[in-house]
């Protein structure tokens, strides 16, 4: 059982760093920061009712992420909407005027 | 192995001893009603001096705790908060020293670079006070940590606040934008917020995935009870174990901006304000820096003493691996950079492999003092990088043209003609950074060499001597510029807090060059590795 959920998880991660490298929307990138936040809870769960040494330790940690996964989806949405005023386009291989 | 956890309520005690972090978090919440309140054409300069006041008070506590426990007992024993989450004990205690050295220095530069009616005044001006606090005050909290959950909460709480500090525009950036009418203008601050958000957020990620194994392996998230558990398991579940620190390691990598994970501080520390970039390479890479080094020693550690092909002794050499790939990569990077943020950017890149060379060397015999070369290396290394940023922003200042992040290496030129005295005290900064004698950096890097030396590390020694050397020509470019050119136009205006901070860190760089033992001693007499550094279950 459990390690199909750790399968999962890898596989979530995997998407989402994926994701933050290549996709060209910032939405998207945000989101897929999320999703490798997300198989990150999904393995401290499965870790907390199946794992070697069972406890609600993992639970709690998973509340922890959470709760600052949304503080940091907040910023960064809100710093998006700073450069989308500035610029006027969301796609992440547009913002390069710091490499000039 | 069956362990209870009761739920530990806190006392008053324990606030007190905890004073250093509530100090800055309760003044936080007082600023930012009082920033509210203000009416708007009050001066916000007054939250600076406010902030800069609470940083101070607690790095009195902090030395108040010192001195409190040195006179009570002769072993100074850690103490255990909240069922061990936090540790209150010496390592973490010098750590905070450094950091609210730094933050202090670099809030009393600001309210130098960043007065009204100056090019750099934020538009946010308020903001950026209080949000130094909260970032201060997750780094404190990284230092002194006994448990992953607390490790992760300090490290987003610096992250958060550092996220919108860098986003932070000055009111100039505001001006143009308003003043233009295309479409596309200078978005450099909230650009560089992006990138670091981005870049934050997977290296969050890559450390709670390796966190969640290391849970999951071990059924604890207490550091200690981690590590005790790991010896039982660790031949049974190799490759999870690697996986685990591969993950943290490459997390942190990019929190301390070492190579190869590095990618994103130049951008970030050009685009960010001046002084929140000194903050970011000097606070950021210090909290991180402390944090691995309890991490690997109470994790790591237990493990390598076993006799064999043991998985410690693989995770201290990609730590080093690592370190010198950053300090190689750092450096020749910084060959070719003629953006002054830049190549102080790619110098904290050299810096920062320095600075986990520690980290990467096991205790062997002889040599077991690593946390005091890590100590006395981040100390060397706060005063001559936040010294060198606040020179560069004191030399963008002279020319109305420019910002900051557009200073390149030639805007130094002459610079001795102009400003004789804060040339005089590059020069110090810039010695100290290559690593040349009379200065903290010098002992700072021969403590590590002789570190690695000891440990018969020996390539490590010969690729930290080599980046060393090349770096002498980029740190020379710096020297060229300001005494073999003369262009003696543009007069150069030092702020007088600006100055005040320029001088206090070439007075300590100096200080740390010719009296290094004295910080040394210090370290070493209050600090001990059983009772300050390993986090154990009692």
């Amino acid at each position: 059982m459990l390690a199909s959920y750790l399968t999962m998880a890898a596989i979530l991660f995997c998407i989402g760093l994926y994701g933050a490298f290549v996709k060209r929307n910032a939405v998207v990138v945000l989101l897929s920061i999320e999703l490798m936040l997300n198989a990150v809870n999904l393995n401290l769960v499965a870790f907390s009712k199946y794992g070697m040494i069972p406890s609600l330790t993992g639970q709690v940690f998973a509340l922890f992420t959470i709760a600052v996964a949304a503080a940091e989806a907040a910023v960064g949405v809100a710093v998006l909407i700073a450069l989308f005023r500035a610029r006027g386009t969301v796609k992440a291989d547009e913002f390069d005027e710091l490499r000039r | 192995m069956a362990y209870e956890r009761t739920l530990q309520s806190m006392t008053w005690a324990d606030a007190g001893h905890m004073a250093p972090e509530l100090i800055l978090i309760a003044m936080m919440a007082l600023l930012i009603i009082v920033d509210l309140v203000l009416p708007r054409r009050i001066d916000r300069s007054i939250i600076g001096w406010l902030s800069l006041a609470s940083l101070i008070g607690s790095f009195v506590s902090v030395v108040w705790h010192i001195q409190d426990q040195a006179d009570q007992s002769q072993e100074s024993i850690a103490l255990g908060l909240l069922n061990d989450n936090y540790r209150i004990d010496d390592f973490g205690a010098m750590f905070k020293l450094l950091l609210l050295t730094a933050a202090a220095l670099i809030a009393l530069w600001s309210l130098g670079s960043m007065k009204r009616g100056t090019r750099g005044q934020l538009d946010h001006q308020g903001e950026y006070y209080y949000l130094l606090l909260p970032a201060t005050a997750g780094a404190m909290l990284m230092t002194s940590t006994g448990d992953l959950i607390t490790l992760y909460t300090g490290l987003e709480l610096l992250s958060i606040s550092t996220y919108v500090l860098v986003g932070l525009r000055t009111k100039r950036d505001v001006a143009l934008q308003a003043a233009s009418s295309e479409e596309k203008v200078s978005a450099k601050p909230a650009e560089a917020a992006f990138k670091y958000v981005v870049t934050g957020g997977i290296s969050s990620a890559f450390i709670l995935f390796g966190m969640s194994y290391l849970y999951g392996l071990t059924g604890s998230t207490h550091v200690g009870e981690i590590g005790s558990m790991l010896t039982q398991t660790v031949d049974s579940f190799r490759g999870l174990i690697y996986m685990a620190f591969f993950f943290m390691i490459a997390g942190f990598g990019i929190k301390i901006a070492a190579a190869p994970f590095h990618a994103w501080a130049p951008d970030v520390y050009e685009g960010a304000p001046t002084p929140v970039s000194a903050f970011l390479a000097v606070i950021s890479k210090a909290a991180a820096a402390a944090a691995l080094f309890r991490l690997f020693y109470n994790l790591v550690f237990p493990e390598s003493l076993s006799n064999g092909n043991t998985i410690g002794h693989d995770l201290f050499r990609a730590v080093l691996a690592v370190a010198a790939c950053a300090m190689l990569v750092g450096t020749l990077s910084a060959l070719r950079q003629h953006n002054m943020k830049r190549l102080l950017a790619l110098s904290g890149v050299a810096n920062a492999g320095y600075l986990i060379v520690p980290i990467g060397l096991s205790f062997y015999g002889a040599h077991s003092n690593n946390a005091a070369e890590l100590f006395f290396y981040a100390a060397a290394y706060l005063f001559m990088n936040i010294g060198a940023f606040a020179v560069l922003s004191i030399v963008a200042g002279a020319r109305d043209s420019e910002s900051d992040d557009s200073v390149q290496l030639r805007t130094f030129e002459g610079l001795y003609h102009r400003a004789p005295w804060t040339a005089s005290a590059m020069i110090i900064f810039v010695l100290s950074l290559a690593g040349l004698p009379i200065s903290g950096g010098f002992f700072g890097k021969l403590f590590i060499m002789m570190g690695a030396a000891s440990t018969h590390a020996y390539w490590l020694v010969a690729i930290m001597a080599g980046s060393s050397v090349i770096s002498y020509y980029v740190y020379f470019g710096i020297v060229r510029q300001m005494f073999m050119r003369s262009s003696g136009d543009v007069s150069v205006h030092v702020p007088a807090a600006s100055g005040t901070v320029v001088w206090l860190c070439a007075a300590a760089t100096l200080v740390l060059g010719v009296y290094p033992n004295g910080l040394l001693h210090w370290f070493e007499h209050v600090f001990s590795v059983v009772n300050d550094l390993l986090v154990l279950r009692r």
